[in-house]
């Protein structure tokens, strides 16, 4: 098939695509998944009711139930009957390592990296963008985000990090830009940052940080690769740390 | 050869400057609206409920009038309601929904997280559109920045304090999104022959007649910058008069560039040949 057909093929076929796809119950538990191991939704916070979760995803009420059944299943949440009833949030830290271990044994060495390289792609952009739009002040107002102690626990700084990567993506002036580097955190943060869990990666992010920082005052260019290297850091660690479990398994 | 255009360089500062006066009008009449029935005799505003029931009679009809304002509402000081120690009374217009679907489809009320726990609570006393009204007591323009916690837009906020210098009861405020302001301003800008960019006290690019100046980069013209401090802080002066911002210097000539101030507004049309 010649080259230009096959792409304006592949181009048509992902138009037709189905909008919602299949197992829509399940994207919703991984959303939420997600959101619990990545400590965005905390031990012991109140989910919505089944009728409310269905509405904010735009989902039937039988495909939220579906949710809630699943997340069950794997004791992220707990549901208690009676007028304070309703579904509630429970991490367990040491089941949370768990699931986050399976999840990355689960995935494969070029699918890590083929993530990594999207994530760069949309913080590398951000970043890039940032150093030629933010002004002085707005880089001492994220230099202020940094000034603390390194952080003592993943779920701090899961957040700490999370909260960069926004600031750089804001003030890349591009709704677009942080429209997806919010999606990737809901979806993929907790997986990506899994080296928070570990003094050295706490450090080695916060290294990375400043480097970020200081490199958005120097220049576009500077600012991308800067941004790129966090996540390349990060994605390395975690291919490690895929081979250190899969070791531990097998031996 | 800049000096030439002046004349509709300054018709067209004048007309943004309008434009935004009109928001300007709208937020210092609810701010006046609702100082009103919080002081009225016999009357007690105490609760969320009541709060939310005076600023959606102000807000709602003005939203769905479909003008420059696509967000409105009030936020209230950290304990100032008996109920709800954090509380945004403040709306959204669901733009891809016609108004004529009434305020249930076509609006989006805003989400109070007033858990300072959670982890989505934010201390909205430290945000610039907080900040600032309430500290100096003054009407102030934030960004345009993209609002994440809100809608997810590219959003210029107008925002006045309710009450005492220092301790208000509340802000109130509008939201105009950029791309409205661009469909509703770019046909002034198209009459300027020549370059014309309007730019915030920043110096940030919020729409331009040139193709290739996008929204969200810093204009970076030699002397702008300082022009827009000079320019913009007369503002601070003649505050007690809206309506008269013409007392000080309102344009300078710059060797490539001329910087206007348009009218009340914290926004520079910056005319660069």
């Amino acid at each position: 098939m010649p080259r230009d057909l096959a792409q304006a093929d592949a181009a048509r076929a992902v138009v037709f695509t189905p909008l919602d796809g299949v197992g829509r119950g399940e994207r919703v538990a991984q959303r939420l998944r997600d959101a619990i191991l990545s400590g965005i939704l905390r031990d012991g916070e109140r989910l919505p009711s089944e009728s409310e979760t269905a509405r904010r995803f735009g989902v039937a009420v039988v495909t939220a139930r579906e949710a809630l059944e699943s997340l069950r299943e794997q004791q992220l949440v707990q549901t208690r009957r009676g007028r304070e009833g309703g579904s509630f949030v429970t991490f367990d830290r040491e089941r949370a390592a768990r699931l986050m271990d399976e999840r990355l044994c689960g995935m494969s060495r070029g699918e890590l990296r083929d993530f990594a390289l999207y994530y760069a792609a949309i913080a590398g952009a951000a970043a890039e963008a940032a150093a030629d739009r933010a002004g002085p002040e707005d880089l001492e107002r994220l230099a202020e985000l940094e000034d603390g102690p390194i952080e003592e626990s993943l779920g701090a700084a899961r957040r700490a990090v999370g909260r960069f990567q926004l600031e750089v993506a804001a003030l890349s002036q591009s709704p677009r830009l942080v429209r997806a580097e919010l999606t990737l955190q809901v979806e993929a943060g907790s997986l990506l940052w899994l080296w928070l869990r570990e003094p050295d990666g706490r450090e080695r992010s916060r290294l990375a940080r400043a480097k970020i920082l200081e490199s958005l005052a120097r220049g576009p260019e500077a600012a991308r690769a800067a941004a790129t290297a966090h996540i390349e850091a990060a994605a390395d660690w975690l291919i490690e740390e895929k081979e250190r479990l899969e070791a531990a398994l097998g031996g | 050869m800049i000096g030439d255009n002046g004349d509709s360089a300054r018709h067209a500062a004048q007309e943004v400057g309008e434009a935004f006066g009109a928001v300007f009008r709208i937020v210092d009449d609810w701010g006046a609206a609702i100082r009103r029935e919080l002081e009225a005799p016999g009357r007690s505003v105490s609760t969320a409920k009541q709060l939310d029931s005076i600023v959606g009679d102000l807000a709602i009809p003005q939203l769905l009038a479909d003008g420059l304002i696509t967000g409105a509402g009030f936020v209230a000081a950290p304990g100032f309601l008996s109920d709800a120690a954090w509380h945004l009374a403040w709306w959204l217009r669901r733009l891809e929904v016609p108004a004529e679907r009434g305020p249930d489809a076509a609006l989006r009320r805003l989400a109070t997280v007033d858990d300072p726990e959670a982890d989505q609570f934010r201390d909205y006393t430290t945000l610039e559109w907080w900040r600032v009204p309430a500290t100096t007591g003054r009407r102030h323009v934030t960004g345009p920045y993209v609002d994440y916690l809100c809608t997810d837009d590219y959003t210029v906020t107008i925002t006045a304090p309710v009450g005492r210098v220092g301790a208000p009861v509340g802000v109130v405020g509008a939201d105009v999104h950029v791309s409205r302001m661009e469909r509703a301003l770019m046909p002034v800008l198209r009459s300027v022959p020549g370059a014309v960019t309007i730019v915030s006290h920043a110096g940030r690019v919020i729409i331009s007649n040139e193709t290739r100046r996008a929204p969200g980069s810093l204009l970076r013209i030699p002397g702008v910058s300082e022009a827009l401090a000079g320019l913009l802080a007369e503002d601070a002066e003649d505050s007690g008069n809206p309506g008269d911002g013409r007392g000080g210097v309102t344009e300078l000539d710059l060797p490539d560039a001329k910087v206007l101030r348009c009218g009340d507004a914290p926004l520079g049309l910056v005319f660069h040949g």
